[in-house]
């Protein structure tokens, strides 16, 4: 499999206008940053820290307002038609459609990227099967489980292999064993693919135990420590955890975090 | 086992035992007011018997069944399409929407019957005016759910399916089209109705072939026994369509809960 463009986040900038008062909204100040192709990033803030926004422009469903995000020499917004079948998402409901079956759902992205009928069902197929889910191939999604669902979502994700994938809260709906479940198949098939993968998530275990980086976004995903959780050893996660969760909650870096070597983030750049 | 669990095994195709016995009494009833008519003082050819209504049945021309049928289907299948076409237009332009959306409330609001005499004063050929009668009316009902429809679809699947990055063309079939089927099948159920209702009207006042057109002239004939054989053939042919759409509707939505 070729190797991933790298992402570049530059001087990235998101208003929104308020419907009902027509108040400006900062959903994002301005943000920099870097991924590495294959690096799994995981992204953590409190609700309303600008994550989810983050993740549209990402998608490219919504433009910047100001500043780019780059994937290689490319826009996900402006060449939206470029990443059919380069960018995968799995949200955090599983968000299947009801009308078909979990082959089918497996199948969607593929047959919008257009490939043989025959090839489609092998590869989906392929998929379910890995994530287990061989036996229930013609269920539909009523008839299976939360956590069968969002397996059939990462299914779906993985199907097209793509060069990036993103991961809102895929797993934060699910009981305790099963999201540790799935985010251990989710990682190991994202390496084994050699995707850029970028998660989404709130909770701190989940972001220390899969990211090869964890990047903390302050209110208006303003960037306040960018973590190389490789570079600590396990026996420190606790701290990291705790310095992680002070840094969220004082909404500024804990000192913990610089004494212990962690990459300072970027300062801004007006 | 409830009534309604009943019902809802098989919809539009079981006859359950409760139907048959208020239909049976039904007919008890109006066998006997039918014998006691003249005692009564009503005239007899009021009430005519079950057997009178049965021998009125037998003279029935299929002919005419197959052109009231083949007018409400044809006018059913051309109001869906406009109303699906207008929809998907209205869905995507919220300006043409704008425009259009007071013209529909305007059609919907005028009666059947100024529409059948519009109908008549413009154009020539009969089939046209009841096609456009039939069109008018069933046009806007397609298109008011298939539009409600669409703009419930959930957000979340909405956005699912666009970061997948889809043609318009796909985004519509893939998504849209299999979201509002369930709305669609409850739209031709309520259309299949108003057809039959409508088409027998338009018949009644322009047409020479037609269900509507043998109602007439069996009240010109002072005929209530033909008027009941054509009317008990509309009740079935309405049935009948519906059992139809239901049984299809069970096919095709069979991945709901």
């Amino acid at each position: 499999m070729s190797v991933p463009p790298p992402i570049e986040v530059r001087g990235l900038r998101k208003l929104f206008r308020q419907t009902t008062s027509g108040q400006e909204v900062v959903a994002i100040e301005r943000l920099d940053l870097t991924i590495a192709p294959r690096e799994v990033v995981a992204i953590v803030g409190q609700t309303g820290c600008g994550k989810s926004t983050f993740f549209d422009l990402m998608i490219g469903l919504e433009a910047p307002t100001e500043g780019s995000i780059s994937i290689g020499d490319k826009t996900p917004h402006g060449d939206f038609d470029h990443f059919r079948g380069r960018i995968a998402t799995v949200f955090q409901q599983d968000r299947l459609l009801p009308w078909r079956s979990a082959l089918d759902n497996a199948k969607l992205p593929l047959e919008l990227i257009g490939i043989p009928e025959a090839e489609q069902r092998e590869r989906a197929l392929s998929w379910l099967k890995r994530l287990g889910l061989g036996h229930f191939i013609n269920a539909f999604p009523h008839e299976l489980s939360g956590g069968m669902r969002q397996r059939v979502a990462i299914a779906r994700a993985f199907a097209v292999q793509p060069d990036i994938l993103l991961a809102d809260e895929a797993f934060g709906h699910l009981d305790e064993v099963t999201a540790a479940e799935l985010r251990e198949t989710f990682l190991a098939l994202a390496r084994e693919c050699g995707s850029t993968a970028i998660l989404i998530t709130h909770q701190l275990e989940e972001a220390i135990g899969v990211g090869d980086r964890v990047v903390v976004f302050g209110k208006s995903a303003k960037l306040l420590a960018d973590i190389h959780v490789a570079q600590w050893p396990k026996s420190k996660y606790a701290l990291l955890r705790e310095a992680i969760q002070s840094t969220l909650q004082s909404n500024k870096p804990d000192p913990r975090l610089k004494r212990l070597g962690v990459k300072p983030a970027r300062k801004k750049k007006n | 086992m409830p009534h309604e669990e009943l019902g809802a095994s098989a919809p539009g195709l079981k006859f359950p035992r409760q139907t048959f016995i208020s239909l049976l009494v039904f007919a008890i009833a109006w066998q006997a007011l039918s014998y006691l008519a003249p005692s009564l003082g009503i005239p007899p050819f009021a009430v005519p018997s079950l057997v009178r209504i049965a021998k009125s049945i037998g003279t029935i021309t299929p002919i005419d069944i197959a052109v009231t049928l083949a007018r409400v289907i044809g006018a059913l299948i051309a109001s869906f399409l406009l109303g699906l076409a207008l929809a998907m237009a209205m869905y995507n332009s919220e300006t043409l929407e704008k425009y259009l959306h007071p013209i529909i409330r305007l059609f919907m609001a005028v009666p059947v019957v100024s529409w059948i005499l519009f109908a008549v004063l413009w154009f020539p050929g009969v089939e046209f005016r009841i096609g456009f009668v039939l069109v008018v009316v069933c046009g806007p009902v397609f298109l008011v759910d298939t539009l409600d429809a669409m703009r419930s679809v959930p957000r979340e699947l909405r956005h699912m399916m666009q970061s997948f990055r889809p043609t318009t063309l796909q985004y519509f079939i893939k998504l849209m089209l299999p979201a509002i089927v369930p709305t669609i099948f409850t739209s031709w159920k309520v259309n299949i109705s108003l057809a039959i209702r409508v088409v027998t009207i338009a018949e009644l006042v322009g047409a020479v072939t037609g269900i509507g057109h043998q109602l007439s002239v069996a009240q010109e004939l002072f005929s209530v026994s033909d008027v009941f054989a054509w009317t008990i053939v509309l009740v079935a042919l309405l049935f009948l369509l519906e059992a139809i759409v239901s049984r299809v509707e069970t096919r095709l939505l069979r991945w709901r809960i």
